[in-house]
């Protein structure tokens, strides 16, 4: 089982190294940077918490904003209307949306395939709808928004969603290498096979579906926290959906670190885009997104596995 | 619950899809320790009969009781940890992971007892070679020995086999047989769904027949072998 | 009214998802460019908007020929989430690619602005005609994929690819028409929607939201379902529109996704 620690205290060493440098960044980079690894690793929290539950269960979650604008709205709504300091106003809204997930997972997940995609989706546009009404105005502040200001440093903030993506990235491994793990792929593969052979679907999947809600939704918070600011579009843009989507089939779905790579990667694509192509940004993203579907739907570490680059490891 | 009588008893069951009964008030035992065959034209209900037993559909009326206890309308998994394991006709291993990865998912306990265990089942199936390949790259014969070793991991008492012999080739469905023999002489209890009488006649002991979803024979193979109304329903004569 | 028109880009959405087994995110897209299609018509060579709906028939039907033959054929036995990510990527494509060659300004055919008395009520010119229009349409449709041969071989692909296969049905060229005549809907839909809408090229989204719920009520694959969902979802929105408010009226489609999907996830109708 340990074939990749046998690969040597090198490994390990690159590893530490590499940790080391990125705590050590807000010392010696200037604020873009630093700004730059800030989305870097929100991105790979989302992505990598979509497809903690996607990857593996099959069920394509395309209501990641919910999770997002959900867990944001209460977090910035707790700084910026009854003064919570920020530690705590991040977790009570990621405690928020998963308590909330809990229910919504009994109920959604009982739908499969596309109507899921579906009815996640129009989870999230109604949410965004009614947090703009005047119905909610009273708690929401409506379709005007939410400025605040946090009283957090930006080296600070780095520090805590660094902190954040390195647990992520550090459950991911664990759930991937796991029976647990195991069990959710088979509701991926074969969801009635899999009860009959005495697994518990339905607790599995819920159970992960909260997970990838925590962590998202800390995600979230963070990220609201950092753009000083929440409106209902904003917070609920199908954009928060797609992109950690896009990132982790970049990266390789089903895989550990696919969703990370693929977060890393195309965070600076994303900056060459928006720098070099403003007005055709989307166009380009969309070609992108077509042509990773059709010329290279296993992603890069899925291709590397294939070509033997790579162990087939599950903890890859 | 009770060690004696049977490992499983049909009351009265009535399952119907729409208008038609596809299960109209079936009952019979099921013996333990015994291999009995399920027989009928297509339609009869007797793959209905095993999704009702495993809880992949519910009765509307009737019951299902595992070693005395009832276990209608329980969860399909909830079945399964209680000890009744069943093959599909369609063959359902999970395609995408490996053959050790499809037998540990299964298995209960200890890390390293669930491993070991594995691989004992993938010896017993002569598919240790092969445990690290992905289950979609075995034959459609050796996908049934794995979702047979799946069951077996399970640790289920009864096991329901639908179609266990039907498009592997006969050196495979021998092997096949003479496992089941094997575990049944452990004390497995086996029901099979068979369309090929001469399996169900070499090497079941007992037979049931169904029809439209009623039961209308019931005894040892030459039992059924001699009913006459039988004959006329499954053989046109 | 306008729910006609919505049942015209419904019925295209659940066809192609029907029998092709492809969900169109961008399916919304080729609406706005069948609008824009009436539009430069109208204002560069002052084509009669009637006409450009009936041009709109065939020339959306050979673009969506044509990217099934280039595209979407290549998804139809994968995972349903590539054929997802996929659409969606075409979909921003074309939308952004629309508003930097045609900018954001919102535009609008001026084209049958009067109306008429008729029995006491007043009626606008330009929605009769759109709802005229969008009946005979689908009336056609309809019997098309009842009595023509191709319109029985697009069924039995729908309801068995492997068995009509067998039967000797070219389920491959099937599909190819099939989203041929989905992507010919939307964009037909979007010619007559420039008649009475202002036109942008964002507006894709509100109307895939609109078919999706229409697919959702009338039942996967369903085109009658479909007709008839199209005209409750603008009933839907006429009323909440005018006894609660607008906004309120934008969050139907995804409330009734939500409610279908939980109540009765075959949709309301048998097929």
């Amino acid at each position: 089982m340990n074939r990749l620690i046998e690969g040597g205290i090198l490994i390990w060493l690159g590893l530490a190294i590499l940790v080391a440098f990125l705590i050590a960044i807000p010392y010696f980079a200037s604020d873009y940077w630093i700004t730059l690894f800030i989305l870097v690793f929100i991105f790979a929290v989302y992505a990598s918490g979509w497809n903690l539950f996607s990857g593996l269960t099959g069920y394509t979650n395309f209501g990641l904003a919910w999770f997002i604008g959900v867990s944001g709205y209460v977090s910035s709504l707790l700084i910026a209307d009854y003064g919570f300091f920020w530690l705590l106003a991040w977790p009570i809204g990621a405690v928020f949306t998963s308590i909330i997930s809990i229910g919504v997972g009994h109920i959604l997940l009982r739908i499969k395939g596309v109507y899921f995609a579906i009815s996640m989706v129009a989870l999230t546009e109604g949410t965004r709808e009614l947090f703009g009404t005047k119905y909610f105005a009273p708690i929401t502040h409506g379709g005007l928004g939410v400025p605040f200001v946090a009283g957090i440093q930006l080296p600070t903030l780095y520090w805590a969603i660094l902190a954040l993506a390195f647990c992520t990235v550090i459950i991911c491994y664990k759930v991937f290498s796991s029976k647990y793990g195991l069990r959710l792929m088979t509701i991926r593969e074969d969801e009635q096979g899999a009860e009959t052979l005495g697994i518990h679907t339905t607790r599995e999947k819920i159970t992960a579906f909260i997970l990838s809600a925590f962590l998202v939704g800390l995600a979230g918070s963070i990220h609201f926290t950092y753009q000083n600011y929440i409106d209902p579009s904003f917070a609920f843009n199908i954009n928060l959906t797609l992109t950690p989507i896009v990132m982790t089939l970049f990266g390789g779905i089903g895989t550990v670190f696919g969703p990370l790579i693929g977060a890393i990667l195309f965070t600076f694509i994303h900056e060459i885009l928006w720098a070099e192509v403003t007005q055709l940004y989307m166009a380009v993203f969309g070609a992108i997104l077509m042509g990773l579907i059709l010329f290279f739907p296993q992603g890069l570490l899925g291709w590397m596995k294939e070509k033997g680059i790579l162990p087939k490891n599950r903890k890859l | 619950m009770s060690q004696i009588g049977p490992i499983l008893r049909i009351e009265e069951v009535v399952k119907k899809f729409g208008e038609v009964p596809a299960l109209d008030h079936c009952s019979f035992d099921i013996e333990r320790g015994s291999i009995t065959g399920l027989i009928g034209p297509n339609g009869a209900g007797k793959t209905t009969l095993f999704n009702l037993i495993t809880g992949v559909l519910q009765p509307d009326t009737g019951h299902v009781y595992f070693k005395g206890e009832d276990i209608t309308g329980k969860k399909p998994h909830e079945i399964a940890r209680k000890g009744v394991g069943r093959t599909y006709q369609i063959i359902r291993v999970f395609p995408g992971m490996t053959l050790l990865e499809n037998l540990i998912v299964v298995g209960k306990g200890k890390e390293s007892r669930v491993i070991e265990r594995a691989m004992e089942l993938l010896d017993l199936v002569k598919l240790v070679d092969k445990k690290e390949d992905y289950a979609s790259e075995l034959s459609f014969g050796q996908q049934k020995l794995l979702s047979l070793a799946q069951v077996l991991m399970l640790d289920a008492e009864l096991i329901l086999l639908d179609e266990p012999a039907a498009g592997i080739n006969p050196t495979l469905q021998n092997e096949l047989m003479t496992l089941i023999h094997q575990l049944n002489s452990q004390g497995k209890t086996f029901m099979i769904v068979e369309h090929d009488m001469n399996v169900i006649m070499s090497h079941c002991g007992h037979a049931i027949a169904l029809n439209y979803g009623q039961k209308i024979a019931e005894g040892t193979c030459k039992e059924i072998q001699d009913n006459e109304t039988l004959l006329e329903h499954y053989f046109g004569k | 009214m306008l729910g006609s028109v919505y049942a015209l880009v419904g019925m295209g959405l659940t066809l192609v998802w029907g029998v092709v087994g492809i969900v169109n995110i961008a399916h919304g897209e080729f609406v706005m460019l069948g609008a824009y299609f009436a539009f430069w018509a109208f204002s560069l060579i002052h084509l009669n908007p009637l006409f450009s709906v009936l041009l709109s028939i065939p020339v959306f039907f050979f673009v969506g020929v044509l990217i099934h033959r280039q595209i979407t054929e290549r998804l139809v036995k994968q995972h349903e989430l590539s054929a997802l990510i996929l659409t969606f990527g075409m979909s921003i494509l074309i939308w952004n690619l629309a508003q930097f060659f045609w900018t954001n300004t919102y535009r609008s055919v001026s084209f049958l602005s009067g109306s008429f008395p008729l029995l006491g009520l007043v009626f606008s010119q330009s929605k009769t005609v759109s709802f005229g229009l969008a009946v005979l349409i689908s009336a056609a449709l309809l019997l098309f994929l009842k009595y023509s041969s191709w319109g029985k071989a697009i069924r039995a692909t729908s309801q068995n690819p492997d068995v009509a296969l067998v039967c000797g049905i070219n389920t491959r060229k099937m599909r190819m028409i099939t989203f041929g005549m989905g992507i010919g809907l939307a964009g037909t839909a979007g010619t007559i929607i420039s008649l009475q809408w202002v036109i942008f090229p964002q507006m894709g989204a509100t109307y895939i939201a609109k078919a999706f719920a229409i697919v959702v009520l009338g039942g996967l694959g369903n085109i009658h379902g479909a007709l008839v969902g199209g005209l409750i979802i603008g009933v839907l929105e006429g009323v909440v529109t005018q006894y609660v408010s607008a906004k309120m009226a934008q969050i139907i489609p995804s409330a009734t996704i939500l409610l279908i999907l939980l109540l009765r996830p075959t949709g309301l109708f048998k097929k």
